[in-house]
């Protein structure tokens, strides 16, 4: 979190982790479009030939002054795949939210776990503490066959009762509801603190 | 200017005093180096102040971008066996130039200027702008009054705003 009392200004940074092609870059692609460009800024992406992050994605929003203050959201991905580790760390530094975006295929459980487990290291290491850090989960890729129930999603991931949701990032379903709670926390989180 | 929260996460915040001590920095150094752009950033790319031109840059992505660049460049030196991390770097284009200078531990500077601009000029006024910056952002002053900054009813009326802009 990041204050600035001469402008007023208050931002907030929001990282959507989570294993190699859950629909982290989907989201922030999704936010994109459908804002007008006076609330989402550019989406940059830091990405290989083959589209997947190498780096991050970012894309700020901008909401307008309300009652006084500015409020902006700093919304990052890191790259899913494995050996992009150190890049996530980087990215994780000075986070004040998590959206983790599980992939509900079968076959992808063992992923969503490890990166969880890789997620909570990398938060510890900062100093932070997933049990009371402002998380949510978004269980992604709702559309596809072969996907676990919600109850063992929940059941493997949400050990610590954080709100989550249902979604199909590609055609937007959830991504909007998913941030809104995010954001929520985070102010929720800054209110208590400040 | 910088707390550490009971989760682990940080909170920084910049007085209206330091942000005016800031800005007259950065103008100065603007005026002295016929600099295009500057933008003060922490560690993590959070953009702080910005100065000069800026109409034609999105001086947020940029600072993620630098912020990116220190860190990844400081990993390579890590990886390298360097002990302490790159002080500044320099990006040469065909018109603009990029040089990226550390601010202490947890600040850096972004100057973006015409190639006609020599390095040399950019480099000595900005040492002096260096010490002058770090002394601001490490003096945490009085921090400023109103901090019910968020309350019960900023929050009704972000989740209205929210609720009309996410409005498909
Ligand atoms: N069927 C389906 N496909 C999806 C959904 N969300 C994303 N995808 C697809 O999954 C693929 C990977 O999506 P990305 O958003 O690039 O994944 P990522 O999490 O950013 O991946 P990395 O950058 O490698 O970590 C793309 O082809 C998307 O179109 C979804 O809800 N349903
Ligand atoms: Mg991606």
């Amino acid at each position: 979190m990041f204050i600035n009392w001469a402008l007023q200004e208050i931002n907030l940074k929001i990282v959507y982790y989570g294993p190699g092609m859950s629909g982290k870059t989907t989201n922030l692609e999704y936010i994109h479009s459908k804002l007008d460009s006076s609330v989402a800024g550019d989406l940059v992406s830091l990405k290989t030939k083959e589209d997947r992050t190498i780096f991050f994605d970012f894309l700020q929003l901008d909401v307008g002054r309300i009652k006084g203050k500015r409020p902006k959201f700093n919304l990052y991905t890191v790259p899913g795949q494995v050996f992009y580790a150190s890049s996530r760390k980087i990215i994780l530094k000075g986070v004040d939210g998590i959206v983790f975006v599980a992939d509900s295929q079968k076959d992808r459980m063992d992923s969503n776990i490890e990166t969880l487990l890789d997620l909570e290291n990398n938060l510890s290491e900062e100093g932070m503490d997933i049990k009371v850090f402002p998380w949510v989960i978004q269980y992604n890729k709702r559309d596809l066959t072969g996907i676990e129930s919600i109850d063992i999603l929940q059941g493997e991931l949400n050990r610590y009762k954080v709100p989550y949701f249902e979604s199909v990032a590609v055609n937007g379903d959830g991504v909007f509801n998913t941030l809104k709670a995010i954001i929520n926390s985070v102010i929720l989180k800054a209110q208590k603190e400040l | 200017m910088s707390l550490l929260e009971r989760d682990g996460s940080k909170k920084i915040e910049i007085s209206s005093l330091q942000y005016d001590g800031i800005q007259k920095c950065l103008t100065e150094l603007t005026q002295k180096t016929r600099a295009t752009a500057l933008l003060l950033s922490d560690i993590n790319g959070q953009l702080i102040a910005q100065n000069g031109d800026t109409r034609q840059i999105n001086t947020s992505v940029l600072s993620a971008l630098a912020a990116s660049d220190f860190a990844a460049t400081s990993e390579m030196a890590k990886i390298v066996g360097e002990k302490a991390r790159f002080r500044l770097l320099f990006h040469e284009g065909e018109t603009n130039n990029v040089y990226l200078s550390n601010v202490g531990e947890n600040h850096f500077l972004v100057i973006v200027f015409a190639t006609s601009v020599t390095l040399g000029v950019i480099r000595v006024y900005t040492k002096k702008a260096v010490e002058t910056l770090l002394e601001i952002v490490n003096n945490s002053s009085d921090a400023d009054n109103g901090k019910e900054i968020l309350n019960t009813e900023f929050n009704l009326h972000l989740n209205d705003a929210l609720d009309s802009i996410f409005k498909k």
